[in-house]
């Protein structure tokens, strides 16, 4: 467009001002065709969505099928009715031990999979909105490094109080008492920003990350480091129905209060001196929203370990796909960080199958080479400045 | 109904960083409609002053009015709907769309979780055609020129429905055409506007009244013609300069030697 074009006529113009000037329900505010979205790629946003589902349902589909035992389509299909209609809806006319597989190990890990990778995308996407960094991610705060560390103190003094859930309970405690330090560290001088928030995560996954190295080297079980690399890579391989709730009730909760803030969010990405003027109480709502992820993403990495690269990339592709407006793209950055996680624990436990990999390996393969090439994508498009 | 220009007032506003005072006992009375140039040396505080209208500044004494309502003692929703600020931050992180930034504008008015009403999108509408934005509507903020990302971040301004505009050197990165351009869009507003202005001509051409600051305090304030004089550009500025008129707008003309 031709930018030396005059602005309007002044009779248009005084139309447009009499416009902007008028309150609800006034006469001069004309309803005007309702706007198709602002998308950045040529993708309606229910098509987008319904494509986004589609692919969901398809991986966890697929999740029931593949594993050491291959269960046939149809079979996986129709224990999946039976389960979800709580009946012989479709005629069993398939082995029982299908039923066992899918309903106590194979349900459980997709959902288990799918609520981790949603509660990472949405976490991933609202952190780089407090720390108004696109390449910020999860493990940026600190507070996975902060589970790792409560795992392995139990892992390494193999202390029983819990029974099986002790792990996870002194995972997420990690995960809190970092929480706790980083948040009192970044709010030095009693304004939070994003550039100490993402420095006091950054010192304190240092620290965590040799203390847990101390560790593991000075520990006399000589498994302890197998065990250790194994949990920190992340896996769905524990996931059991009694293991579902909390990180499922933490999605949902997390989740809603993020659509909740979404134009609250949207503010953030203006700058702090904006948001402010645009009506946002910057710095108590970025603490808020500090402690919400941070308490997610501790939920997430102490029942699956530290998966990374999901909630760094994902939130990338999505605005892509709909656009930067939270409030479309917090329920795209779900779903599709969901199918993320499935797929990769699909691809974890078949590529060599018997053999399991750790899923962290998988995202952090299909991850870092996309994260790259965005960062140079980036440089190319901002002219090379950071 | 339609909303008025608002009346601004600063009373003894003063604010410090610790031991360091960046504004002190600056007095203003602004009338609905009027519009203020500030304008003064780097650092002389203006850009600090105007903080404390848009509610980031907390004046260490004093009080900010408008429509004489304390805007400090205001939540900052209710600031954000009365106040609007063009400022230097650009949303250029993000792929947000002109759109997107525009639409920002109307959060203060609405509730959680509340949708945009026919309303939201008719202001937001009516700022993109006044702005000559329409065939960026859809183009990400980043890729935008200068002056087209300052015409965003004014509708962004403008869809908030304020009673006051405050400007921190809107001129800023722009060429002369677009420097003109604005201050000729936001003048004919006929909104209550307070400016941080880095050409002391412009300032004269545009504004009603002028407030000088130098070292935090207000050194003159009244017409062009009284502020914009020989000794206060010499002592000030510290520059020797010609005073003349501009024979196409017999506005104030100031010539550096």
């Amino acid at each position: 467009m031709n930018e030396s074009r005059p602005l309007p006529a002044p009779t248009d113009q005084q139309r447009l001002l009499v416009v902007l000037r008028s309150t609800p329900g006034s006469p001069a505010s004309v309803p005007r065709a309702p706007f198709a979205g602002s998308r950045v790629a040529g993708l309606p946003y229910g098509l987008a969505m319904v494509l986004l589902a589609g692919i969901l349902l398809i991986l966890g589909v697929a999740g029931l099928m593949l594993g050491s035992v291959h269960v046939p389509a149809p079979v996986a299909v129709g224990v999946l009715i039976n389960w979800l209609l709580g009946g012989e809806v479709i005629p069993a006319t398939w082995r029982a031990v299908y039923d066992t597989i899918i309903i106590e190990t194979r349900i459980p890990r997709v959902i288990l999979a799918g609520v981790v990778g949603a509660t990472l995308g949405a976490s991933g996407m609202t952190i780089q909105a407090i720390v108004r960094n696109p390449l910020a991610g999860p493990s940026i705060l600190g507070v996975s490094n902060g589970a790792a560390t409560g795992a392995v103190i139990v892992m390494r003094w193999g202390l029983i109080g819990l029974g099986a859930f002790t792990l996870y309970t002194s995972a997420f405690a990690g995960a809190l008492v970092t929480l706790v330090i980083v948040f009192w560290v970044a709010r030095a001088g009693g304004r939070m920003t994003p550039t100490r928030l993402v420095l006091a995560g950054i010192a304190m996954s240092s620290v965590l990350s040799a203390l847990t190295s101390l560790l593991v080297l000075t520990s006399p079980d000589p498994q302890l480091a197998a065990r250790v690399l194994f949990w920190t890579l992340g896996g769905f391989g524990s996931a059991q129905w009694k293991l579902l709730p909390l990180p499922t009730i933490a999605l949902v909760i997390g989740l809603g209060l993020m659509l909740v803030q979404a134009r609250r969010l949207n503010l953030l990405m203006a700058g702090d001196e904006s948001a402010t003027a645009l009506g946002l109480d910057v710095n108590r709502f970025r603490q808020a929203m500090f402690v919400l992820t941070a308490a997610l993403i501790g939920v997430v990495v102490a029942v699956s370990g530290v998966i990374g690269f999901v909630g760094l990339i994902v939130p990338h592709i999505v605005r892509f796909l709909v656009g930067a407006d939270h409030r479309r793209a917090l329920p795209a950055v779900a779903l599709m960080g969901a199918s993320f996680t499935i797929g990769a624990d699909l691809f974890a436990r078949t590529v060599i199958a018997p053999i399991e990999l750790p899923v962290g390996i998988i995202t952090a393969l299909v991850g870092g080479p996309f994260f790259i090439w965005l960062l140079r994508r980036d440089a190319r498009s901002n002219g090379g400045t950071p | 109904m339609s909303i008025a220009p608002g009346s601004l007032q600063l009373e003894n506003v003063s604010f410090a960083i610790g031991e360091r005072t960046l504004v002190r006992d600056v007095s203003l009375t602004v009338a609905p409609g009027e519009m203020i140039g500030l304008i003064g040396p780097n650092g002389a505080g203006k850009s600090s002053l105007l903080r404390t209208i848009y509610r980031t500044n907390r004046p260490s004494s004093g009080r900010v009015t408008v429509n004489g309502e304390n805007i400090w003692q205001r939540p900052a929703s209710w600031v954000a709907r009365h106040v609007g600020a063009v400022l230097q931050d650009m949303p250029a992180e993000f792929p947000l769309t002109v759109r997107d930034v525009i639409a920002m504008g109307r959060s203060a008015h609405k509730r959680l979780l509340e949708a945009d009403s026919t309303h939201d999108r008719a202001l937001i509408a009516a700022a993109i055609d006044l702005l000559q934005l329409r065939p960026l509507e859809t183009r990400t903020f980043r890729t935008l020129s200068g002056g087209e990302r300052q015409r965003t971040l004014v509708a962004r301004a403008l869809v908030q429905q304020p009673a006051v505009l405050v400007l921190d050197e809107p001129t800023n990165h722009l060429d002369i055409h677009h420097q003109l351009q604005l201050l000729r869009f936001v003048r004919s507003l006929g909104i209550t506007v307070v400016a941080a202005l880095h050409d002391l001509n412009l300032a004269a051409m545009f504004c009603d009244r002028i407030m000088m600051l130098h070292q935090g305090e207000m050194i003159a304030t009244g017409t062009p013609e009284a502020v914009l004089t020989e000794e206060n550009l010499a002592d000030i500025f510290r520059i020797e300069a010609t005073l003349v008129r501009n024979p196409r707008t017999n506005t104030i003309w100031v010539m550096p030697a």
